[in-house]
C-alpha cells in the first residue's frame, strides 16, 4: 500500500462520514458534502498524474496495466456520476449516495495498489 | 383525468415513479456499482483466462447481466420496469443462494470465485443483502393493483 492509498483512503472516509453524518441529520446535499466528494476525485486525479508519471519513468506495474487503468478510469467517473444523481433529486437519500463514492473510492484503489505492486 | 390539487403541481409532470427516489437512489447506485464490478470482472476473466473454469466465468457473466438489468429496470418508471425489477431481484436472491451453497457444499466445482461464491463473502456478503433490500423495496413502491 502506497501513499496514494492511504491519500485516497483518508479523504474518501471523511467524505464518507461527512456525507452520511449530514444525511442523518435529515441534510440536503450542500456544498459540504460535494465539495467533500469532489475532494475525493481530486485525489484520484492526483493518483491518476501520478501513476502517469511512475509509467513514464519508466516503473512497471506488477499486474495487468489495463486492468490497472480500467479501475482508475471507473473510479474517476464514479464521484462525478454520484454528484450528477444526487442533484437531480436533493433530498437526505442523496446524502447517502455521495457517502457511498469514499468508501468505493477506496476500495478501487486498495485493488489498484494490490494489481500495481 | 385525476385532478391534482393545486399546491402540488410539479407532481403533474412526475411519472407514477416511486422507485427511484429517497431511498431507492442508494440501492440504485448499489446495484449500479455490482453492475459495473460484475462486467468489468465477468469480462476479465473471459477474456483472460476462460478455459481455466468456463462455468464460473460464464455464472460471472450472468450475475453481471442481471445486475445491469436490475439497475435499469430499477432506475426506469413505470408497471412493466417494476416488473422486470422484480423478476431480476429474485434471480439474484435464487443466483446468490443457489450458488451460495454449491460453493461451499461443492467448492471442487468451484475454484474460481464468482460474485455469488460464498454468499458473496469476498463483496463483504453484499450480494446476499441486496436482493433482500431490493425485495423490500420493490414491496414499498409496488404499484397499485389495476
Amino acid at each position: 500500500m502506497d501513499g496514494y492509498f492511504f491519500a485516497v483512503l483518508i479523504v474518501g472516509l471523511i467524505s464518507t462520514v461527512i456525507c452520511a453524518g449530514a444525511a442523518v441529520l435529515k441534510k440536503n446535499p450542500n456544498d459540504i458534502t460535494i465539495l467533500s466528494v469532489a475532494a475525493v476525485e481530486l485525489t484520484l486525479a492526483v493518483y491518476l498524474i501520478g501513476s502517469v508519471i511512475r509509467v513514464i519513468a519508466g516503473e512497471h506495474i506488477a499486474g495487468e496495466p489495463w486492468e490497472f487503468w480500467g479501475y482508475m478510469a471507473t473510479a474517476l467517473i464514479i464521484p462525478v456520476g454520484a454528484v450528477y444523481w444526487a442533484l437531480l433529486e436533493r433530498t437526505r437519500w442523496s446524502n447517502f449516495v455521495l457517502a457511498a463514492v469514499g468508501v468505493i473510492a477506496l476500495v478501487m484503489a486498495a485493488r489498484m495498489n494490490q494489481i500495481w505492486y | 383525468m385525476r385532478r391534482l390539487p393545486a399546491t402540488a403541481p410539479d407532481q403533474r409532470a412526475r411519472p407514477a415513479n416511486t422507485r427511484a427516489t429517497g431511498p431507492g437512489r442508494l440501492l440504485i447506485v448499489v446495484y449500479a456499482v455490482f453492475a459495473i464490478a460484475a462486467t468489468a470482472r465477468a469480462g476479465f476473466q473471459i477474456a483472460t483466462k476462460f478455459s481455466d473454469a468456463p462455468l464460473a466465468y460464464l455464472l460471472s457473466a450472468f450475475a453481471a447481466v442481471v445486475y445491469i438489468v436490475a439497475t435499469v429496470s430499477l432506475a426506469r418508471p413505470g408497471t412493466r420496469a417494476f416488473r422486470v425489477s422484480l423478476a431480476a431481484v429474485l434471480v439474484e436472491l435464487a443466483g446468490v443462494l443457489v450458488i451460495g451453497a454449491l460453493s461451499i457444499a461443492d467448492a471442487q466445482a468451484f475454484p474460481h470465485d464468482t460474485v455469488w461464491s460464498g454468499f458473496g463473502r469476498g463483496y463483504g456478503y453484499v450480494p446476499l443483502l441486496l436482493p433482500v433490500l431490493g425485495l423490500l423495496w420493490l414491496r414499498r413502491t409496488r404499484p397499485a393493483a389495476e
